[in-house]
């Protein structure tokens, strides 16, 4: 099956980006205790983030409606935010209050969920015909 | 008679609505067959030939040519337009063409059965 498409590379790119500003202002905001900023912070990058995905989700299947069950955007989130996370913490760029055990148990929890949606892809890719949805080839 | 011609022609409107549906892939198909054209050949082609019953939009037929292109049942040619950027030629492939064929076979051909044909043709019950 087709893996990267234009739109979700776009989508990585915004991705990445919003990832290295969130991170950077977390940080920073946590070292100067603003903890309710913190949230406010993250509750924004989360809706950003979502808003982005389903943007970027829908004009790929419109471009081409390849039968994933929104698996390929799932894991190019899963592998950004936490790749960026663990370099974050290498680079020691994180702020005192951020540990890299919560960034290891984030990344297994969040991996638990994604194998899930990896094996519901599974099952029911019978549903395709080269990666296309069989009632939406003729539709 | 005025309630009877409304419901014919609310029914009809509405029949005609599904049927047409799935009839945009065999129309692109036999415009394919018809020789290599680009996307504007292609909607040219299916509304003059269905006597305009049947309409599409460029970029639903771009979306559809993706998918055929995608699954190998369709492909294209770069050629030199008239005026401006080069222009996309899409062709059934072979694999297309096997697959027009068994279709119409299937699907098309038992409309040709004499009987069935006297029918359609047979406006009398």
């Amino acid at each position: 099956m087709k893996l990267i498409s234009k739109n979700l590379l776009i989508f990585s790119g915004i991705l990445f980006f919003l990832t290295v500003v969130f991170r950077y202002f977390l940080s920073s905001m946590l070292q100067n205790h603003l903890f309710n900023e913190a949230w406010m912070l993250s509750i924004i990058y989360g809706i950003i983030v979502f808003i982005s995905g389903w943007i970027f989700g829908k004009k790929d299947k419109w471009h081409l409606p390849l039968y994933d069950i929104g698996f390929r955007f799932h894991l190019a989130t899963y592998l950004i935010c936490n790749s960026l996370a663990e370099i974050w913490h290498i680079a020691g760029f994180q702020s005192q209050y951020e540990k890299i055990k919560v960034v290891h148990i984030t990344a297994i929890v969040w991996g638990i969920f994604l194998l899930i949606h990896f094996i519901l892809y599974l099952l029911t890719r019978k549903n395709a015909i080269e990666g296309i949805k069989k009632t939406e080839i003729f539709e | 008679m005025n309630n009877k011609n409304e419901l014919l022609s609310r029914l009809l409107l509405a029949w005609e609505e599904t049927y047409k549906k799935g009839q945009l892939t065999l129309w692109i198909f036999l415009a394919l067959k018809d020789g290599k054209k680009y996307v504007e050949e292609i909607k040219n082609f299916i509304e003059d030939k269905s006597n305009h019953t049947m309409t599409c939009e460029i970029q639903s037929l771009y979306r559809n040519l993706r998918k055929f292109q995608h699954l190998g049942i369709v492909d294209f040619e770069t050629g030199e337009g008239k005026k401006g950027p080069d222009r996309k030629y899409y062709f059934l492939t072979e694999l297309g063409v096997e697959l027009l064929n068994k279709f119409i076979e299937r699907n098309i051909n038992i409309f040709f059965n004499n009987q069935i044909k006297n029918l359609i043709i047979n406006k009398k019950v």
